[in-house]
């Protein structure tokens, strides 16, 4: 078994264009199934043009769901992306975790904040 | 039945007009229903979008839609961007490639949508001068439009979009719609809240909030789309159920439209002059991501 994989996000879509959710499931499968292992996986966004929070929630945002944030940060790395990119991934990443970290009582506070600008 | 439009732009106006449609043919079943457009002097074309929503459920309902009277300079639009083309009409050239078809998607067409927006809209010449920058933020605007469409929308009948080009305004509109549940229900089933339809759109523009299920979490798109768009200095227009929102100049404002549309519509305004630079205010580290 390889200590390290590759995972290039546009081989796995097959297009420059990483945008659709149901293309980030399939990222997310194979990153998945690899932090499982423990291994250590470097995700390339090599030739990537085009992302979407909706991609990233899917590809990387439900990791937080199932691995802490320790395991994650030891075993994924980042490689080939562009610094506006990096910054989607960045509040992309933030989100989740406050989501998951407690997603009932972030609902509340952003509902808190819609009724006090009503 | 025959039914009048007035002038259609994108404006609160004009999608009050559709909604009005809607809510007077929205009971017709196996019916003749003429659409007269003898006082649709305007026709801002990627209104197509919402409008062809509304024929299309029409359709659905095996109503036999006719576009009747249609003024010169409005059949012209609607011809060159292939919008008359699906009620037997022909599409006639694009000689100054200003228009992005109308055309509508499945929801399960993202890779389909995904090169008509390659093609139509970023891959032709015709396209204005944009910065780098600027065309991919708004390219990644537009799929996220996309996305929030399909994610949210729970729709048989289908996403419908249409864009036009102002090369002498440097302006581009697109807009996308659905015929699904709408905002308002989506936030009632998720999490039983009950909100005005404007409050409903007010909540799923908040950053982190989300109606998806499961374990994903969610609600940056529209907060990126607005933040897009508050640098750039165009509009964004929300209509869901019979909520109105824009965004415009860094201002909110919000109306109740007199009926409710048969799903969302989300509609921007992009200025194609803009020279923002898009740069991070910091640099960001790869390994400080997670």
């Amino acid at each position: 078994m390889p200590e390290e994989i590759k995972i290039y996000m546009f081989e796995v879509v097959g297009s420059p264009l990483c945008v659709a959710s149901s293309d980030g499931q399939k990222v997310y499968e194979r990153l998945k199934t690899a932090l499982e292992m423990d291994l250590n996986v470097v995700l390339s966004f090599h030739n990537v043009t085009t992302l979407t929070s909706a991609f990233l929630n899917a590809a990387i945002g439900q990791l937080y769901g199932i691995f802490d944030t320790d395991q994650i940060r030891s075993l994924l790395k980042i490689e080939d992306a562009e610094q506006d990119d990096l910054a989607l991934l960045k509040r992309v990443v933030d989100n989740a975790k406050l989501y998951f970290k407690n997603p009932e009582k972030f609902n509340r506070a952003i509902q808190e904040t819609l009724n006090n600008e009503a | 039945m025959r039914f009048f439009l007035p002038k259609i732009h994108h404006d609160h106006t004009s999608f009050d007009a559709l909604a009005r449609l809607y809510a007077e043919t929205k009971e017709l079943n196996f019916n003749k229903v003429e659409i007269d457009l003898r006082e649709t002097y305007w026709f801002d074309a990627d209104m197509c979008a919402a409008f062809g929503a509304i024929l299309y459920s029409l359709g659905d309902r095996l109503n036999k839609v006719n576009i009747i009277h249609i003024p010169q300079e409005v059949e012209t639009i609607l011809s060159k961007n292939g919008f008359l083309s699906h009620y037997g009409r022909l599409t006639i050239p694009d000689r100054w490639g200003t228009t992005i078809p109308y055309q509508r998607f499945d929801v399960e067409d993202d890779h389909f949508f995904a090169n008509y927006i390659e093609d139509e809209l970023l891959h032709r010449d015709e396209i204005p001068d944009m910065s780098r920058e600027l065309l991919k933020k708004f390219r990644e605007s537009i799929f996220e439009i996309f996305s929030n469409a399909v994610l949210h929308s729970r729709t048989d009948l289908g996403i419908f979009s249409c864009g036009q080009f102002f090369p002498k305004k440097d302006q581009l509109d697109f807009t996308v719609a659905d015929l699904g549940v709408g905002i308002q229900k989506n936030i009632k089933d998720c999490t039983g809240e009950k909100y005005t339809p404007e409050e409903a759109i007010i909540w799923a523009t908040e950053e982190g909030h989300t109606t998806k299920e499961g374990n994903l979490p969610g609600g940056l798109g529209l907060k990126l789309l607005i933040d897009f768009i508050d640098l750039n200095g165009g509009c964004i227009q929300i209509v869901s159920d019979a909520g109105y929102w824009q965004r415009k100049n860094r201002t909110t404002k919000t109306e109740r439209l007199s009926c409710p549309f048969p799903g969302t519509v989300v509609s921007i305004e992009i200025k194609t002059s803009d020279t923002n630079t898009y740069t991070l205010t910091h640099e960001i580290d790869a390994e400080d991501i997670f």
